[in-house]
C-alpha cells in the first residue's frame, strides 16, 4: 500500500520531466542500508514515466537497461525512496537509509491504515517473515509466542485442528470468546483459519484493546485479527517456490503406561506372590504399550508455489498451495489445497478496481475415538490374535459368542476370561477372569471407523476505488465467502462389540453463505502541522446458514459404506437459518506536529439476532497519544529515539452465543416450536411441536469496556525498542444461557447478567545487540500477564455446574474468583492399599476414592468442605526469541512458556480405572469412612498446566553462489526446523498435553480427558525465487 | 464535487433501503414461530402429540447430551430398581444408588426425572392455554388429552417426591414462587383428581390405545382413589372400565401383551417405533449386558426371581431370562429388543439400542387387580365373590387355577407383583398397601443395603436447590 502510495507521489513530481531518446545500455550496482551497510534484497527500481523496472537480487544487485537522461527510482518497504538521474554512469550504487527506523510502518487498521507512529491503541503488527518456515499446518498455530497478550492453545492435536485463540483472557461465558478474523477486510469464521495458506500471508495486525477493535462494534469485543494476503509488486514477474517436508511425533506420558512388567513386580514385592489373574495375564505373554500404537507419528509436506509481478497498471499475484499433514495419531490426517488470486487494475488516475479469489479444500480425517478410553486398556491386551494368544480364548462364554475366533481377528479382553490355570485351558465357568471391559479392542474403534471433514470454500471479493478529489476517497468492497461442509462418519462392523446391528453411517452437510458490502470514504489531509484522517462508511453483511443430516444403521459389511445400504435411515434433519447485521461507522484520527495524537470512532451496529427494542448497539471509543520523543529536548537524543504515551478508553460488543441450538443463537427473541420431531399416534409417526427457548425479546449485546495505558520506546539508536501496557477489560451484560428451574419446562434461558473483568500487562521488548554486516543478532521478549476475575454474578453467583452428571466433577462461578474456577474437596491422603479390594487389578489401575480434609472440622465432609481448587487460565505466558544471521547462514529459536494454569484431567480418572468398581476400599475393615470421597470430586486431579517448550528452532542457509544467477534462480534457502524440540510440563502432570482441552465451554473450561500428545516436529525446508 | 454528492446520494440510498425492517428481521424458515401457532385443530393436536412425546424421552443413544428429558424411558430407575426387583449388574455408579437406597440429591437421574414430567406438565399447559382457538368439536378432546397426560406426569411425581411445586399455567423463569414454592400432596391430588374427572367427562374409547382415553382415565383415576383410600369411587370407575361393552380383556397368551402390540388388554401405552432417531427408545438394551451404551441395569434381583418362580405360573418364563453372558445374573425380557429365539421371540429393532417396544402404563390385569384392591377398600382380606372373579381371571391366564375362597392384601400384593413384575408398579403398590417398612427393611437387611423410612421419597433434585436461593426445601434424609 505504501509502496503504491510512494510511487504515485513520486511519479506525480516527476510528470514534467523531459526525456530525451538516447542509446540504451545496461547500468548495474548494489543497493545497501545505509545503518549495517548490508545488502538489501528485493529493492524496487524503477524507471520513472515507464512501465520498466526491476527488483534487487539476495544481495542487492540489481541491473537495468537505461539511458542518459532517464531517472531511476528506489524504493524499499520501511526505507526512504532515493531518485537519481542518469547520466551515463556504468555502475551505481544506492544507499537507502531506514525511514526513522520502524516508525514509519503502515499498520492496517480496520478500514484504513496509519502510520504506526500515530497509533494511539493497542495493535500489535507481525509481518510473514519467516512464520512460513513453521512447520505447523494452520496459519494460527505459527502466531504462537509471536504478540504478547495473545494467548494460543493447542486445545485439540488432531492434525488440521484448530487451536483456542484467547486476546487478553476469556470475557464471556455463553458468548464466543474467541477473536474475530477478518482477511483482507473481509470478516471469516475462525474457521477459515484452517483454509489459509501461510506462504500466502503478508502480515497479521491483532486489535488487542477496544479503542483498536471498537470499529468493528459488536463484534470487536474479542480483539481482532486482521490478515494481509499477499499482493502483487510492479516488476518482472517473479516465481517462488517454498517447500517445506518433515515428521511428526508425540510426546508420550509414562504415568499413561503401567507395563505387565512393572505390575508383575509391584505386586510380586508388595505380597510375595502373583495372583490367579496376574499369572493368567503374564501367560498371554503381551506387553504392548498403547501411546505406541496409537500415537504412530507423521509425516507432512507443504508445497506453495506463487507468481507475482505487474506494471504500473496492473499488479497481480497468483499462488498455489498443497499441504498434507498425516498428524501424530493413528489415522488421522489433513490435506488443503488452495489457490489464491488477486488482481488490482488502475483504469484511470483516479479509478481502481481488484478482485481476488480463494477457493479452497481441506479434507480432516479424524481420530475417530478417544485417547483416554484406548489407554486405559491394559498392557496385556494384543491387537489382534496371534499363534499364542488363541490358544486362550474362550470360546464357551458369553453364548459361545467368540467360538469362530480366528487369527488375525481383533482380540477382546472378554475373550480371555474364564481361564483354568491348573488345566492350562479356558474353563466353563471356574476358571479365572481378567477383562475389566466388554468392549471391543480399541484399535477398532479407531481402524474401523472412517470419520472425514471436507470443507471447501470460496472466498472472492471486488473492489472499486475512485479518488474523488485531493485526500478524498471513495471505496466499495463486496465479497462471497461460500463454504461447503460435509462431515461423514461411518462405524463399521467391527467397530462395536455389538457388530453389524451397531454399524451406522452419518453424513451431515452445512452450507453457509455470507455476504459483506462495505462503503468508505476516507479523506487524509495535512495542513500545516495538522494531519487528519477520516473514514466514515456503512456495511451490510448477510449470512444464511442450511444443514441437512442424514444417518443409515445397520450395514450388513463394511464394503460399501453409503446411505443407500443402511438397514434403515434411523435420522434425517435438518435446518437453515439467517442472520443480517447492519453498521454506520466512522473514524477520525488527528495529528498535530506528530506529537500530539487522538483517534475517536465510532459504529452502531443493528443486528437480526436482537429483538425490535435491542436492535441497534452503539460503540464508540477515544484514545490519545504523545509522541514525547518528537519535543525539542528530546529530538536529538541518541538515547531515547522513541518514546510515546498512549491512553485509550472503549466500548465494543458481542452478540455470539452458544445456546447448542443454531436456531436460538438466530432467533433467540422469538418463541420458536421445532418441528422436525415425531411423535406416536396409533402407532404410526406424527408431527409435534416443541416449543425450543424462552423467548427474550429484550436480550442485548454484551459489552466489553476497556482501558488501556501504554507506552512505546526505542532507546539507544533503535537497539532497543518495545512496548508496555496495561489493560483492564470489563465484560459486562454477559450473555448468559442460564439455568432456571424445570418447572417452567425449560432448563436454560437466555439473559444478560453479571460481569467478568480481565486485567493485565503485556510488555514486547526487542533488542538489536549485534549489527555487523556478516553478523546480526537480534532478541525478542514477549510476556503477557492475565487475572480474571467474575465481579457480579447477580442471583447466580455461587453456581455449581459440571460437564454431565456422570461424571460430576464441578466447577464454580463465585464472585471475586476467575469465572468457572475448579471446586471440590482437597485430598488429604490416599487409601493405603491393604484397605483397597483389587489393589492390583486391573493393572495400572488406583483406588476411585481418597480421604480428603474436613476443612471446617465439624467432623464431617459435606458442602461447606468444598473450596476452589485453582482455575484453567495461565496468569503469565512469554516467549524468547533470538534470531541470528551470521554470513549465509541464519539461526533462530523461540522458548515459549505459559504458568499458572491448571487442569482437570479426566485422563487420570480413565486411565487408572477410577471408575473400576474392583478398586473399592473394604468396606467393613477401613476407618474413617466418612472422610472418604471420590477423587474426581477432589483436587487429586486438578493439575498444573504449566509448561516451556522450544517452540521453533530453524537454521537456514543462503546460497549466494553466482551460478545461481546463471539459472535465473535470484534467491535460494535451505532450512531445517523444529517445533517442540522439547517441552518441559510441571511436576505432578501426568498427561501428555497440558494445553489440551476436552471441552471449551466457558463455564467448565479446563476438562481434560487425556487428548492428544503434544509433538515435535522436524522438518526440512526450501525457499526458490526466479 | 458533483462527484460527492453523487456519492453521498448512493450512500443514503443505500442506507434507507437497507433499513427497512425485514433487512434485520429475517423471518424463520425452519422451525415455527410460537407466535401466529396454535390457530387451528390440525396445529393444536401436534401440540398434544407433544406431550405424549414428552413421557416417551428422547433415546440416549441417539442423542447424546445428557441434558434431554429421557422421560418414561428411566423410569425404571425410580421404581422397580428402589424396589425388591431389580438391582444393576454390576452394583457400581450413579445408577446403583437406587438399590442401596443411597440416592443422593445430585443424582442425574433422579433431575432428568423431575425434569422430564414437568417439562410433560409444561407441555400439557401449553395446549391448555391454546385451547381457546381449537374448534367446538375438538376442544374437549384436547382438553381431555392434556389434562389427562398433566395428571399421569403430577400423579408419578407427587408419589415419588412429595410435596412439589404446583404449576398449572405456564409460568416465566421470573416466577421462582411458583417454582420454587413445594406445595401439599393433597393439593397436588386435588389437581390431579380434577384433571382425570375431566378427562373421564371429555374423552371417549375406540383410539388407538397410544393415545388417552375415557377408560384409561378412568384406570388412572381409580388408581389415585386407591392411593387416596377413595375405594368406592374406584371400583365404581373399575367397573366401568370392567363392562363387557367396553371391550377390554385379557390376552389369552401373557407373551402377547408385550409382542403383540396394540392388544386390546392395553388400556394406554407410550408408543415406540424401531430405528427412528426420534420415536425408539434405549431401555430395552439397557436391561441387557453389553449391548447399549449404558448397560446391565434393571436386573432381576433374587428376591423378585424367587417370587416368579414360585408364583408366578406361566407367566415366569416370559418375565425374566438367565443372563447368557454371565450365569447368576437375571435379566428382564419383557422388552427384548433383539429377541430370544428359544422363546420365540423375535427381534423389534434391527439395532437393539434403537427400540420399537411399546411401554405400557396401563393394562387390563392391573384394572383387575385394582378391582380386587377397591373391594377390599385397606381391609386385610376380603372373600367377595366379585373380587374372586377378577382375582381368579388374572390366575387363571398364567395357568394358576387353584381356585381361593378369599385374598388377603399380602396375596394381592403378591399377585401384583408376579404379574406386572418390571413394569414399574413394585414401588408405588407396596407404597400404596402400606408394607414399606415390613418389605423394605426386611428386604434390606437380608441384602445389606440402607434402607430407612426418608428413603420413600427421593431427594428435591440439587440443581433445583441451588437455584432456588433458599426458597426450595429437602426432603428429610438427605
Amino acid at each position: 500500500m505504501k509502496l503504491k502510495t510512494k510511487l504515485t507521489i513520486v511519479l506525480i513530481l516527476l510528470v514534467n520531466i523531459c526525456v530525451f531518446a538516447q542509446t540504451t545500455y545496461t547500468i548495474s550496482g548494489v543497493v545497501l542500508a545505509e545503518s549495517d551497510k548490508s545488502p538489501l534484497p528485493g529493492v524496487t527500481i524503477r524507471i520513472a514515466n515507464t512501465n520498466t523496472g526491476t527488483q534487487t537480487d539476495f544481495d542487492g544487485e540489481y541491473s537495468i537497461k537505461v539511458k542518459s537522461g532517464d531517472v531511476l527510482e528506489f524504493t524499499y518497504l520501511g526505507y526512504g525512496a532515493k531518485t537519481v538521474k542518469i547520466t551515463d554512469q556504468q555502475t551505481l550504487n544506492i544507499i537507502l537509509s531506514e525511514e526513522s527506523s520502524l516508525l514509519d510502518e503502515i499498520v492496517i487498521t480496520g478500514y484504513g491504515t496509519q502510520k504506526k507512529s500515530h497509533l494511539t491503541g493497542a495493535i500489535s503488527k507481525v509481518k510473514n517473515e519467516t512464520l512460513d518456515q513453521i512447520g505447523v499446518a494452520r496459519v494460527d498455530d505459527a502466531l504462537v509466542g509471536q504478540v504478547s497478550g495473545v494467548n494460543i492453545q493447542a486445545t485439540e492435536g488432531e492434525a488440521g485442528s484448530a487451536p483456542t485463540i484467547r486476546i487478553r483472557g476469556t470475557g464471556s461465558i455463553n458468548g464466543n470468546s474467541g477473536p474475530l478474523i477478518v482477511v483482507d477486510g473481509v470478516p471469516v469464521d475462525e474457521d477459515f483459519l484452517g483454509s489459509l495458506d501461510m506462504n500466502n500471508i503478508e502480515s497479521f495486525e491483532i486489535l488487542k484493546d477496544a479503542a483498536s477493535s471498537a470499529i468493528y462494534g459488536s463484534r470487536g469485543g474479542n480483539g481482532v485479527v486482521l490478515i494481509t494476503t499477499k499482493s502483487g509488486k510492479e516488476g518482472n514477474t517473479r516465481v517462488s517456490y517454498n517447500m517445506l517436508t518433515g515428521f511428526k511425533t508425540a510426546h508420550q506420558s509414562d504415568a499413561y503406561y503401567t507395563s505387565m512388567a512393572d505390575a508383575v513386580a509391584l505386586e510380586q514385592e508388595a505380597t510375595g506372590n502373583l495372583s490367579d489373574k496376574t499369572r493368567v495375564k503374564q501367560l498371554l505373554g503381551v506387553d504392548n504399550n498403547w501411546q505406541d500404537i496409537i500415537f504412530d507419528g507423521g509425516a507432512f509436506t507443504d508445497h506453495s508455489l506463487s507468481l507475482g509481478g505487474g506494471t504500473k497498471k496492473t499488479k497481480y499475484n497468483a499462488a498455489f498451495n498443497y499441504l498434507n499433514d498425516e498428524g501424530v495419531l493413528l489415522s488421522d490426517n489433513f490435506e488443503r489445497t488452495s489457490v489464491n488470486l488477486k488482481i488490482d487494475h488502475k483504469l484511470t488516475k483516479k479509478f481502481t478496481i481488484g478482485l481476488s479469489a480463494n477457493p479452497s479444500f481441506t479434507t480432516q480425517k479424524r481420530f475417530d475415538g478417544s485417547t483416554h478410553d484406548i489407554l486405559r486398556q491394559p498392557s496385556w491386551l494384543p491387537v489382534y490374535l496371534d499363534e499364542n494368544t488363541i490358544q486362550f480364548v474362550n470360546r464357551f462364554r458369553d453364548g459361545g459368542k467368540y467360538a469362530n475366533a480366528k487369527i488375525g481377528d481383533y482380540a477382546i479382553q472378554r475373550m480371555f476370561d474364564d481361564y483354568d490355570l491348573v488345566a492350562g485351558a479356558p474353563s466353563m465357568g471356574s476358571g479365572t477372569d481378567i477383562s475389566n471391559t466388554s468392549n471391543t479392542n480399541p484399535a477398532a474403534k479407531i481402524l474401523e471407523r472412517d470419520r472425514v471433514i471436507q470443507r471447501n470454500k470460496f472466498l472472492g471479493s471486488i473492489y472499486a476505488k475512485y479518488k474523488i478529489a485531493s485526500g478524498l476517497t471513495f471505496r466499495s468492497k463486496a465479497s462471497m465467502n461460500y463454504q461447503y461442509r460435509r462431515e461423514t462418519r461411518y462405524q463399521g462392523v467391527l467397530s462395536n462389540r455389538n457388530g453389524a446391528s451397531a454399524s451406522r453411517l452419518d453424513s451431515t452437510v452445512t452450507k453457509t453463505i455470507r455476504w459483506v458490502v462495505d462503503n468508505t470514504l476516507t479523506y487524509t489531509k495535512e495542513i500545516g502541522k495538522n494531519e487528519v484522517n477520516a473514514v466514515i462508511g456503512n456495511s451490510f453483511e448477510n449470512r444464511k446458514q442450511t444443514w441437512n443430516t442424514i444417518q443409515g444403521s445397520v450395514f450388513e459389511n463394511d464394503l460399501s459404506p453409503t446411505i443407500d445400504k443402511a438397514a434403515s435411515i434411523t435420522n434425517q434433519d435438518a435446518y437453515e437459518w439467517k442472520r443480517t447485521l447492519l453498521s454506520f461507522f466512522g473514524r477520525l484520527n488527528y495529528a498535530y506536529d506528530n506529537k500530539y495524537l487522538a483517534s475517536f470512532s465510532y459504529r452502531r451496529d443493528g443486528s437480526s439476532v436482537f429483538g425490535p427494542n435491542t436492535k441497534y448497539g452503539d460503540f464508540a471509543a477515544a484514545s490519545v497519544g504523545w509522541n514525547v520523543a518528537k519535543e525539542d529536548f528530546l529530538k536529538d537524543s541518541d538515547v531515547i529515539n522513541r518514546l510515546k504515551f498512549r491512553v485509550s478508553y472503549g466500548v465494543t460488543g458481542n452478540n455470539d452465543f452458544r445456546t447448542g441450538n443454531q436456531l436460538v443463537d438466530n432467533y433467540p427473541y422469538l418463541a420458536i416450536l421445532s418441528n422436525n420431531t415425531t411423535g406416536i399416534s396409533g402407532g404410526s409417526q406424527n408431527l409435534v411441536v416443541n416449543p425450543l427457548n424462552v423467548p427474550n425479546p429484550d436480550l442485548t449485546w454484551e459489552r466489553q469496556i476497556e482501558f488501556n495505558p501504554g507506552l512505546d520506546f526505542a532507546l539507544l539508536n533503535n537497539r532497543i525498542s518495545g512496548s508496555v501496557d496495561y489493560y483492564t477489560r470489563t465484560s459486562d451484560q454477559l450473555l448468559l444461557y442460564n439455568p432456571i428451574s424445570s418447572t417452567t419446562g425449560f432448563s436454560n434461558a437466555l439473559v444478560n447478567l453479571g460481569e467478568v473483568q480481565n486485567s493485565g500487562v503485556e510488555l514486547e521488548l526487542r533488542t538489536r545487540n549485534i549489527i555487523k554486516d556478516k553478523f546480526k543478532w537480534t532478541t525478542t521478549l514477549i510476556g503477557s500477564k492475565n487475572k480474571n476475575e467474575l465481579t457480579d454474578f447477580a442471583d447466580s453467583n455461587g453456581q455449581i455446574q459440571n460437564v454431565d452428571s456422570k461424571r460430576a466433577a464441578e466447577w464454580i462461578n463465585l464472585e471475586g474468583n476467575p469465572i468457572s474456577s475448579f471446586y471440590g474437596w482437597v485430598v488429604d491422603k490416599e487409601i493405603p492399599l491393604e484397605f483397597v479390594n483389587n489393589p492390583y487389578h486391573p493393572i495400572g489401575a488406583s483406588a476411585q476414592d481418597v480421604y480428603v480434609k474436613d476443612l471446617n472440622g465439624d467432623g464431617i465432609i459435606d458442602d461447606d468442605d468444598k473450596t476452589i481448587l485453582g482455575n484453567p487460565y495461565p496468569d503469565l505466558v512469554w516467549s524468547f526469541a533470538n534470531d541470528f544471521k551470521i554470513g549465509n547462514f541464519d539461526f533462530t529459536f523461540m522458548f515459549q512458556g505459559s504458568h499458572g494454569a491448571e487442569v482437570r484431567n479426566m485422563g487420570d480418572q480413565y486411565i487408572f480405572n477410577h471408575f473400576n468398581s474392583a478398586q473399592d476400599f473394604n468396606t467393613s475393615t477401613t476407618p474413617d469412612q466418612q472422610f472418604i470421597r471420590q477423587k474426581i470430586f477432589t483436587n487429586s486431579i486438578i493439575q498444573d498446566a504449566s509448561y516451556i517448550a522450544l517452540r521453533n528452532l530453524n537454521v537456514g542457509y543462503n546460497f549466494t553462489d553466482k551460478t545461481l544467477s546463471k539459472l535465473k534462480i535470484s534467491n535460494a534457502r535451505v532450512f531445517v526446523s523444529a517445533q517442540n524440540l522439547f517441552y518441559i510440563t510441571a511436576d505432578g502432570y501426568t498427561g501428555f498435553n497440558p494445553e489440551s482441552i476436552n471441552n471449551t465451554s466457558a463455564t467448565t473450561y479446563g476438562y481434560q480427558r487425556a487428548g492428544s500428545p503434544v509433538f515435535s516436529t522436524m522438518s526440512l525446508g526450501l525457499n526458490v525465487q526466479f | 464535487m458533483k462527484q460527492i454528492k453523487t456519492v453521498l446520494i448512493l450512500l443514503v440510498t443505500f442506507v434507507s433501503i437497507s433499513c427497512e425492517d425485514t433487512y434485520l428481521s429475517p423471518s424463520l424458515t425452519t422451525g415455527i414461530n410460537a407466535d401466529s401457532y396454535f390457530a387451528n385443530d390440525s396445529e393444536i393436536e401436534a401440540g398434544v402429540l407433544n406431550i405424549y412425546d414428552g413421557i416417551q424421552g428422547v433415546n440416549a443413544l441417539q442423542i447424546t447430551n445428557n441434558d434431554l428429558n429421557h422421560g418414561v424411558q428411566i423410569e425404571f430407575y425410580v421404581t422397580e430398581m428402589r424396589s425388591d426387583n431389580t438391582e444393576t449388574k454390576s452394583n457400581e455408579g450413579e445408577a446403583a444408588q437406587f438399590e442401596f437406597f443411597d440416592i443422593r440429591s445430585t443424582n442425574g437421574i433422579v433431575a432428568d426425572y423431575y425434569r422430564s414430567y414437568y417439562n410433560v406438565i409444561f407441555r400439557a399447559n401449553l395446549v391448555l392455554d391454546n385451547l381457546t382457538n381449537a374448534s367446538a368439536s375438538k376442544a374437549p378432546t384436547y382438553e381431555g388429552e392434556a389434562k389427562f397426560l398433566r395428571a399421569y406426569a403430577y400423579f408419578n411425581l407427587v408419589r415419588l417426591f412429595g410435596d412439589i411445586p404446583y404449576v398449572d399455567k405456564l409460568i416465566s423463569p421470573l416466577d421462582t414462587e411458583t417454582a420454587f414454592t413445594r406445595v401439599a400432596s393433597t393439593q397436588i391430588y386435588d389437581l390431579i383428581v380434577d384433571d382425570l374427572q375431566t378427562a373421564v367427562a371429555n374423552l371417549s374409547d375406540g383410539g388407538p390405545n397410544d393415545r388417552a382415553s375415557k377408560a384409561a382415565a378412568e384406570g388412572l383415576l381409580a388408581k389415585v382413589f386407591l392411593t387416596l383410600g377413595r375405594y368406592s369411587e374406584a371400583q365404581t370407575l373399575l367397573e366401568s372400565v370392567m363392562d363387557n361393552s367396553r371391550g377390554f380383556g385379557l390376552e389369552t397368551n401373557f407373551k402377547d401383551i408385550f409382542y403383540n402390540e396394540g392388544n386390546n388388554e392395553v388400556l394406554f401405552a407410550i408408543g415406540y417405533l424401531a430405528d427412528t432417531r426420534n420415536d425408539s427408545q434405549n431401555f430395552s438394551t439397557e436391561w441387557l449386558n453389553a449391548v447399549g451404551r449404558t448397560s446391565g441395569v434393571n436386573y432381576v434381583s433374587l428376591d423378585a426371581k424367587t417370587a416368579l418362580d414360585t408364583y408366578g405360573g406361566n407367566r415366569t418364563l416370559y418375565s425374566y431370562r438367565e443372563d447368557q453372558a454371565q450365569a447368576g445374573k437375571y435379566q428382564v425380557i419383557k422388552y427384548l429388543p433383539d429377541g430370544d429365539t428359544d422363546l420365540g421371540i423375535a427381534p423389534t429393532s434391527s439395532d437393539p439400542r434403537s427400540a420399537g417396544n411399546d411401554w405400557i402404563v396401563l393394562r387390563y390385569a392391573d384394572i383387575l387387580l385394582m378391582h380386587v384392591e377397591a373391594i377390599m377398600a385397606g381391609g386385610a382380606s376380603t372373600t367377595s365373590s366379585n373380587a374372586i372373579v377378577s382375582f381368579q381371571q388374572v390366575r387363571t391366564r398364567a395357568g394358576i387355577t387353584t381356585p381361593v375362597t378369599s385374598i388377603t392384601a399380602d396375596e394381592l400384593l403378591l399377585e401384583r407383583r408376579v404379574e406386572l413384575a418390571f413394569e414399574n408398579q413394585r414401588f408405588f403398590d407396596i407404597v400404596r398397601f402400606g408394607k414399606a417398612n415390613d418389605i423394605f427393611t426386611a428386604f434390606s437387611a437380608a441384602n445389606g443395603l440402607g434402607y430407612t423410612s426418608t428413603d420413600l421419597l427421593l431427594p428435591i433434585p440439587q440443581i433445583e436447590i441451588g437455584l432456588s436461593n433458599g426458597l426450595l426445601s429437602q426432603n428429610p434424609g438427605y
